[in-house]
């Protein structure tokens, strides 16, 4: 017989048979856990607000109704039944219906064997529901690189939620959608990846279910080696930069990031190298530099006397200038500072960071850093720089270094910025906004109203434009490169679409500073006029060349505009390769064509830049030294690093890597220099040295032609050149 | 090399050769006392001309390997090699008056005649094998490539089966590299990827036939289509040979549920791939294969020429 209540303020309540007393307030389910009796709940949690939404630690009180015991407080007097015949009997139909609705075995249950739902099912017996299963999936949603969410495996017991509200006052989860279509949302239905959710995984961990889980990222731990210590959780905590970063996040991605030590002298990463991790000085300096010949292919001979064959040489712009050349003074790699085209050399200190592109989208390193005295670097994989970028103290601290070191030097490596004056570049240091992009996301959209000049600091951002037959890539471009002058020096809208391709981070200048900045500096307008000007006319005559050609066939063969293109009749060629071995012979032994490609009735389109509606050759070079000419030819400009992503991403295989022996300083024996093989990428170049390109002239079946595309085509489809 | 219409200079340049030697050798044969003999003025000059002919015709390997060279078109060097290589027979013919001679002019002479008759005949070859080559094999790829390809559609066709009826075994193939890429979908290879920026995709809808269901497409598979993929010489299976194919496809459509389909739509291209890979083989061996004959006599026949030359102008 249970009393209201006793001498010292605690309530005596019955649960199931056993008198127990407990504090005011407590609740039912509560006052059973501490009096060691279980009660099955799903959306209950300790350390969060009860909700009492999954009804799955209902009891008996001898009400009308069971109850929740989770949001139910103790009455003086309360006897409580917790596993009376009625009691399990709705605890096993919620189970049956929730099993119901989960895919059995989630990803939890395949993983560790520890989703509480289905281990609950278990324990009440439950094999097969009962009841009919969902017929529209709710879907999945991958997009974060940390957490994979499974929409069809949450219960909807709002642990996440409250996780996420409640204990780390993130607010970024919510409910959305009603009835049978509810579910937890990102901000405003975002997909969690681009959502402003900073992954600290206590979503995670607050889940029952395998709805949310930690998708465990490929090679979450860097190679261990002798000068690498892995830290603990706690150890990072304790560091600055890593303030704010959830412990949860950090435990989970234990080995993602590594303490360095290198000696003077140590190489801490190499250009050309693919890698996927980020580097965050915090003692000793360290030199960055390129090292492969800042020079470009140039090929020569071959126009006097038959037995001469073509040489190809590396030259650089002073000696050999190519049209549409950048005169750029800067070169931009992946590191908080650029290198300048005469001295590729720069310092790096504490505090910096890089290789950020390498590791957020896994592009080839576009320096080679080398420790300059006794260097500590933590090395981190793409999670961790992730989070630690979405941290607002390690943001502010690579924001200000980059405004404070590097944004002057990125303002002024676009020459037409050159003259800007110390107090104005001041003024921007202070007004201009970083901003981040995720993949695919669109930064400004043709048609817009135009507000903001933008200069890409990181990633690789796509401009298309709508035409007739569908959109076309007018240029991708990389840090270092503008967008959005057009728009603000002409009409005031935006006249093509800016997508972000990857990781995308930029300098925004609003529009107030940019008209302020035309109108103080009259040469800055001019520039910036001219090269609009130039992108308009490029533009429209782009626009002008679609119309005239039948776009179906040309563009999706991405043989538009092509100056010229090595055509192989397949009626006439055996298949005997002289061209293959021809161009070999021209070209120091590294062929340029193969003889493959895409059919267009009996003629096989072969090799030679056909200067793609889509140019993927450009997207992730590390130094941007590969970009379009206004006749959309490509050309590579004198810092490639050779490491050959290009060739490795242009559909038709037509880069080439060349070797070149040069002389380079040798790193063991300072003062001293040593051969080594570097490579330049090349593209055809028609033989532009000779009458006739060599594949051509060593064609023995008269197979081989170069043609003039638009002539070419219009008569074999039986269309007359419309030019 | 297409024998047409833009050879008719050279074809015309020929028949003139040939017409003036045919005439000068009948005049000079009507009027010989003791017949026509190579060992005359006008026996040796078509002996001199017949050589000239043939050494420039054996010269085109030698142009071939300097393709840079400007020595002229490699396409001129062809067509006098075809069209100059074929006089040369009946102008030796003149030359020793249409007797074989002794044992080494008879042999020259035979060795003229298989040199001819087999670059003839690798002439037709290469004007027929690349048009039906090119019409019949649309799915053609590079020559040293096929082994590769034909691995990948090996591994294709195994990804379609496990897409359908799950693990297949022996083979190493859609998981582990799913795992390696990392991640919980590597644990769900069957989830609905998802596309661009629209994270949040509705799962797909996934088919895995069962046990039961897929027994006559797994036994059709282990039969039929890997053997062939594996071993594409056997002539002996279904898949081999296209009339087969369809009528087996036809037939394995029949037993199966309407949603698999697809995964049979991918297996039979995946035969019909493969079967052109094999075409190609044996059309690319026609077109090249001739020529192990026809370089080594050729060159036999040049030595041998020359030692003729000199002995029979020297004793």
């Amino acid at each position: 017989m249970a009393t209201v209540s006793s001498p010292t303020g605690l309530i005596n309540i019955t649960i199931d048979g056993r008198a127990v007393s407990v504090a005011p307030g407590t609740s039912v389910f509560d006052a059973a856990r501490i009096s060691g009796i279980p009660i099955p709940t799903l959306c209950h949690l300790q350390n969060e607000t009860p909700v009492g939404v999954c009804r799955l630690c209902v009891v008996d009180t001898g009400a009308r109704v069971l109850t929740a015991s989770c949001v139910r407080p103790v009455e003086p007097g309360m006897k409580v039944e917790t596993q009376s015949g009625k009691v399990l009997a709705a605890r096993k139909t919620l189970l049956e219906l929730l099993m119901a609705d989960h895919p059995s075995p989630c990803a939890r249950q395949q993983k560790s064997g520890d989703c509480e739902l289905e281990t609950l099912a278990k324990s009440a017996g439950i094999e097969q529901s009962r009841f009919a299963k969902r017929t529209v999936a709710r879907g999945l949603d991958d997009s974060s690189l940390a957490i994979a969410v499974d929409h069809d495996a949450c219960i909807l017991c709002d642990r996440c939620i409250r996780g996420c509200d409640e204990i780390k006052n993130n607010f970024v989860l919510g409910r959305m959608g009603k009835g049978y279509s509810t579910g937890i949302a990102f901000d405003l239905n975002a997909p969690m990846g681009n959502s402003t959710c900073i992954s600290c995984g206590e979503c995670m961990v607050s889940c029952p279910t395998g709805a949310l889980t930690n998708k465990g990222v490929a090679g979450t731990s860097i190679a261990a080696s002798e000068d690498g210590y892995t830290f603990q959780a706690e150890e990072l905590l304790r560091i600055p930069v890593f303030k704010g970063v959830s412990g949860t996040f950090l435990e989970l991605n234990r080995g993602a990031i590594v303490k360095r030590r290198y000696r003077k002298g140590e190489v801490i990463c190499r250009e050309g190298e693919f890698g996927s991790t980020a580097f965050y000085l915090v003692e000793g300096a360290a030199k960055v530099s390129i090292s492969s010949p800042i020079a470009h292919v140039k090929t020569h001979g071959g126009a006097k006397g038959f037995f001469k064959r073509l040489t190809s040489t590396l030259v650089d712009r002073r000696e050999d200038v190519r049209e549409e050349e950048t005169r750029d003074r800067t070169i931009p790699i992946d590191a908080s500072v650029d290198l300048s085209y005469g001295n590729p050399v720069a310092s790096l200190g504490p505090g910096d960071l890089f290789g950020e592109m390498t590791c957020l989208n896994f592009y080839p390193r576009s320096a080679t850093v080398r420790a300059e005295s006794d260097v500590v670097a933590y090395e981190m994989l793409r999670n961790v720089l992730d989070i630690m970028m979405k941290n607002k103290t390690f943001r502010a601290q690579i924001d200000a270094n980059y405004r404070e070191r590097a944004l002057e030097n990125h303002l002024r490596g676009v020459p037409m910025f050159a003259d800007l004056s110390p107090d104005f570049i001041d003024h921007l240091k202070q007004s201009v906004e970083l901003q981040r992009f995720a993949p695919g996301e669109v930064i400004a959209r043709q048609g817009d109203p135009a507000d903001s000049f933008y200069l890409i600091r990181i990633g690789f951002v796509k401009i298309s434009e709508n035409y007739p037959g569908g959109a076309m890539v007018l240029a991708y471009l990389s840090r270092g490169d503008y967008f959005g002058e057009i728009g603000l020096l002409g009409g005031g809208v935006r006249t093509a679409m800016c997508t972000a391709l990857d990781h995308v981070e930029v300098v925004r200048i609003a529009g107030d500073d940019f008209r302020q900045m035309v109108e103080r500096f009259p040469a800055v307008r001019k520039g910036l006029e001219a090269v609009a000007d130039e992108r308009r006319l490029a533009n429209e005559q782009r626009l002008k060349t679609v119309d005239s050609v039948p776009l179906d066939q040309f563009l999706s063969q991405g043989l538009m505009e092509a100056q010229s293109l090595l055509v192989l009749d397949l009626q006439k060629c055996t298949r005997c390769d002289a061209c293959v071995n021809a161009c070999a012979d021209a070209h120091d032994g590294v062929t340029r064509l193969v003889r493959d490609g895409l059919r267009f009735e009996q003629y096989l389109i072969a090799t030679s830049c056909r200067q793609c509606r889509d140019p993927l050759c450009m997207v992730g070079c590390p130094v941007g030294s590969i970009r379009r000419r206004n006749s959309l030819e490509v050309i590579i400009e004198d810092w490639c690093i050779g490491c050959g992503l290009c060739a490795r991403n242009c559909p038709y295989g037509n880069i080439n890597l060349h070797p070149f022996q040069v002389m380079n300083e040798d790193p063991d024996h300072p003062g001293r220099t040593k051969a080594v093989v570097k490579q330049k990428a090349t593209s055809c170049d028609l033989c532009t040295n000779l009458a006739e390109p060599s594949c051509v002239y060593a064609c023995p079946h008269d197979a081989a032609h170069r043609v003039d595309p638009k002539k070419f085509f219009a008569d074999a489809i039986g269309q007359l050149p419309t030019y | 090399m297409r024998i047409d219409s833009t050879q008719r200079t050279w074809a015309i340049a020929s028949a003139v050769i040939f017409a003036v030697s045919l005439s000068a050798y009948i005049v000079y044969a009507h009027n010989s006392i003791q017949g026509a003999r190579g060992g005359s003025a006008i026996g040796l000059a078509f002996g001199v001309l017949g050589f000239a002919f043939m050494l420039f015709a054996a010269l085109l390997g030698a142009r071939k390997r300097a393709p840079v060279w400007r020595l002229g078109r490699a396409q001129a060097w062809m067509r006098g090699h075809l069209w100059l290589g074929a006089l040369s027979l009946p102008i030796i013919l003149f030359h020793g008056g249409f007797h074989f001679g002794g044992t080494l002019t008879r042999v020259l002479m035979w060795l003229l005649i298989f040199t001819v008759f087999s670059g003839l005949f690798g002439a037709v070859l290469q004007h027929y094998i690349p048009r039906v080559m090119t019409a019949d094999v649309p799915l053609e790829t590079i020559y040293d490539e096929i082994g590769n390809v034909r691995n990948l559609l090996l591994e294709e066709a195994d990804r379609a089966m496990e897409g359908l009826c799950g693990a297949i075994g022996g083979s190493k193939t859609s998981e582990e590299e799913i795992q390696r890429a990392g991640g919980f979908t590597a644990m769900r290879p069957m989830a609905a990827p998802t596309k661009g920026s629209a994270a949040v995709a509705p799962a797909a809808e996934i088919l895995l036939l069962s046990e039961e269901e897929s027994s006559p497409l797994r036994h059709f598979y282990f039969n039929e289509v890997r053997p062939f993929l594996e071993r594409p010489a056997e002539h002996r299976l279904l898949v081999s040979d296209l009339h087969r194919s369809q009528l087996g496809f036809s037939g394995l459509r029949t037993l199966l549920p309407e949603g698999a389909r697809a995964t049979v739509d991918d297996l039979e291209d995946v035969c019909e791939e493969a079967r052109q890979l094999k075409k190609q083989q044996r059309l690319y061996r026609w077109l090249h294969l001739w020529l192990l004959v026809h370089i080594p006599i050729s060159l036999a026949l040049i030595v041998l020429g020359a030692v003729h030359a000199v002995m029979a102008l020297k004793y």
